[in-house]
């Protein structure tokens, strides 16, 4: 393969994964609603939680939910 | 022994007949034609696989009728039941389809395989089929020549049939200058012992060449040339018919149990049919000139009647034994059991499948995650806790605190026999495959073989581990063992949350992926709260610095395996099954990622 190409390409691949995957709005709607659900029941069981462990982990769970929720907000929709 | 003197056998007794007859020589040089078109046929079909046949496989065998349409619409066009048996073996050993459909298929190739006589009875005896041979074989060759992988493929369909053809017409001719110097007629019995006969002759013959089509073919030239009388050849058409399995048998030897079973039900379908015809040939040859009769084929047109039987006893087999298939399968459940499992042997690695990328990946992820069971085992093991206490325990954290149970075990040696070699054995296949595999699958072949190297280094870290574990987990002072049952707690967890998500039911697991990204961050918080705590107990004097500093490099093993575990979860559980999945994909966390979120 001539090196020009392998550059082409390589620019191609940086280029997709900048602006990200593009997936379909329903499939994106229904993975928002279920991170979302998610969000609502990790929220229940740290409001339940006494033991400052407990608390500890759901709040970590909670921000890596919200963390994949703001980041499915960033793709583009087919 | 047998091997050793068969090739030398066979090849004097061919030498001989060439000397005694050249006819013989002209039969011999048509089937072997006849067959290396077949070789042909099959190298071209090949072409047009790479995903595709694997994909219609799946949604053409989820019902008993459509896996009976499979077989007979794969074989009918591939002229070829064995190659069909020995491909549907393949796919059942790689767990793709279920037995019943498997035998389904198998039934149906049965079917399938009836048109060869008809387009050998209606064109291959009747026309000069040389004619129609060059011009399919220049056209053949000259498309093989191509780089396209498709023309490549076209070519060798075209080569094939061509060959076939070629070799139908050397056959044809050698029978009929064969005539006058032997007489199979001369071996006729009468009645029964004459059917079995003659079906052990068309059996023997099929052994011999590997296709009952091939058989056939011979059959109806030497039915053609008056060689045999049409009894006869009703027999040779049964015994052609079981010799047929032989292939599927061979085909088996390299399979697993499934494989063994679905050639278990070939012979099975092969040998009733065959005895119905037998039992019943009177009938079937009333039934035979019933329906020459009404649509019109000569009373003495016997190649075309040697068809129409062809078809019937097969179609009968069918009918008799289709609503048999479910006890069918649970009887071979029981001939073929599963065997006691012995973890360091590949379940799923088929060197049949080899050629079939989508097939070669879903084996590939299904032994990996064997892979993942067996180092599941020892891990469990070296920690001192057994399996199912990690499964099923509704307090881990209790259960770890109470048993203090040491389990002897020989960590280096399970290694070697548990998972080196079936490591050893995914590697290879890999390797193996990847000559075979397009480009687009370069990423998940990497991204398995990944996996599997990570959970060899799993092991390896709990090998270091077992020691301090072990030692500490027993240690009077109450803080240390605290402390390793915490690290005896997180590997356990984490093997536990793995297992959950690997089963969990279908709305949950397309979601799987991002789960672990969560675990991931625990095992970051984790980390975070060590720190504090070993300065805290190293300052209070509850622990000696020894103690901190194994500690310290034991953890370092914990977190290693924690995150090998967990990245080799998330390639294992990436799913294409649904559009959630594929999206939920491309919100998985970078390691910076994670980091960020829970740091804020």
């Amino acid at each position: 393969m001539k090196f020009s190409r392998l550059v082409d390409q390589a620019e191609k691949i940086v280029e997709t994964h900048q602006q990200g995957h593009s997936v379909g709005s329903k499939e994106l709607s229904e993975l928002q609603r279920r991170l979302t659900e998610k969000i609502s029941h990790y929220q229940a069981k740290l409001e339940e939680a006494d033991d400052p462990q407990k608390r500890e982990k759901w709040q970590t769970r909670l921000k890596v939910v919200s963390a994949q929720l703001q980041k499915s907000k960033q793709l583009s929709v087919r | 022994m047998l091997k050793k003197i068969l090739l030398p056998s066979i090849l004097i007794i061919l030498g001989y007949g060439f000397w005694v007859s050249p006819d013989f020589k002209e039969i011999a040089a048509g089937v072997s034609i006849f067959l290396f078109g077949m070789l042909f046929l099959e190298d071209g079909f090949k072409a047009f696989t790479g995903g595709v046949l694997e994909k219609l496989l799946q949604k053409t065998t989820n019902k008993t009728w459509k896996s009976l349409l499979f077989g007979i619409i794969s074989t009918t066009i591939m002229q070829s039941s064995s190659l069909v048996s020995v491909i549907t073996i393949s796919f059942i050993s790689a767990g793709l389809v279920t037995l019943v459909a498997g035998i389904g298929i198998i039934f149906g190739a049965n079917i399938g395989t009836t048109t060869g006589a008809w387009l050998v009875a209606a064109f291959g005896l009747k026309v000069k089929i040389s004619a129609y041979a060059m011009p399919m074989l220049v056209f053949g060759i000259v498309l093989s020549f191509q780089k396209s992988k498709y023309l490549k493929g076209i070519g060798s369909v075209l080569a094939g049939l061509g060959f076939l053809f070629l070799g139908i017409h050397y056959m044809k001719e050698g029978f009929e200058a064969f005539k006058g110097s032997f007489d199979l007629a001369a071996l006729a019995v009468e009645g029964y012992p004459g059917l079995f006969l003659f079906a052990a002759i068309g059996a023997a013959a099929t052994v011999v060449m590997q296709s009952s089509h091939a058989t056939l073919v011979l059959i109806l030239t030497a039915l053609a040339a008056a060689q045999i009388t049409y009894e006869n050849s009703l027999a040779l058409a049964i015994g052609a018919n079981v010799g047929t399995t032989i292939t599927a048998i061979i085909g088996s030897l390299s399979a697993n149990v499934q494989g063994k079973r679905l050639a278990g039900a070939h012979l099975v379908f092969n040998l009733a049919t065959g005895l119905i015809a037998i039992v019943f040939i009177s009938q079937f040859v009333w039934a035979v000139d019933w329906v020459s009769d009404h649509v019109g084929i000569a009373q003495d047109d016997y190649t075309m009647k040697l068809a129409v039987f062809h078809t019937l006893f097969n179609v009968t087999g069918v009918l008799v034994m289709v609503p048999l298939i479910h006890r069918l399968a649970d009887y071979l459940f029981k001939v073929f059991p599963e065997k006691a499992q012995d973890l360091a042997e590949p379940l799923y690695l088929n060197e049949a499948v080899i050629e079939f990328p989508e097939t070669v990946l879903k084996s590939l992820k299904k032994e990996v995650w064997h892979l993942f069971d067996s180092a599941f085992e020892l891990m469990a093991h070296g920690i001192n806790l057994h399996r199912t206490e990690i499964l099923e325990s509704p307090d881990l954290e209790k259960t770890i605190a109470d048993d203090r149970e040491i389990h002897e075990l020989d960590l280096d040696e399970l290694y070697e026999s548990k998972v080196k070699i079936l490591y050893g054995a995914i590697v290879e296949f890999i390797s193996q495959a990847q000559e075979h595999m397009p480009s687009i699958y370069a990423e998940e072949m990497f991204r398995l073989r990944k996996a599997s190297s990570g959970i060899v280094e799993c092991v390896k870290h709990i090998k270091h581990l077992r020691k301090n574990a072990t030692r500490y987990m027993l240690s009077d002072n109450e803080n240390i063992r605290a402390e390793y049952n915490r690290l005896r707690y997180q590997i356990s967890m984490i093997l536990r949350e793995i297992y959950r998500l690997r089963n969990e039911g279908d709305y949950d697991h397309s979601l799987a992926i991002l789960e672990i990204d969560e675990l991931k961050a625990e095992i970051q918080l984790e980390h975070r709260q060590l720190d504090g705590r070993i300065t805290e107990v190293l300052r209070d004097e509850r622990i000696t610095p020894m103690m901190a500093t194994s500690l310290l490099n034991d953890f370092n093993y914990v977190d290693e395996t924690s995150r090998n575990l967990l990245d080799t979860a998330q390639a294992l559980l990436i799913s294409h099954s649904d559009l959630i999945a594929e999206a939920a994909q491309e919100v998985v966390l970078d390691e910076d990622e994670i980091d960020d979120a829970t740091t804020i």
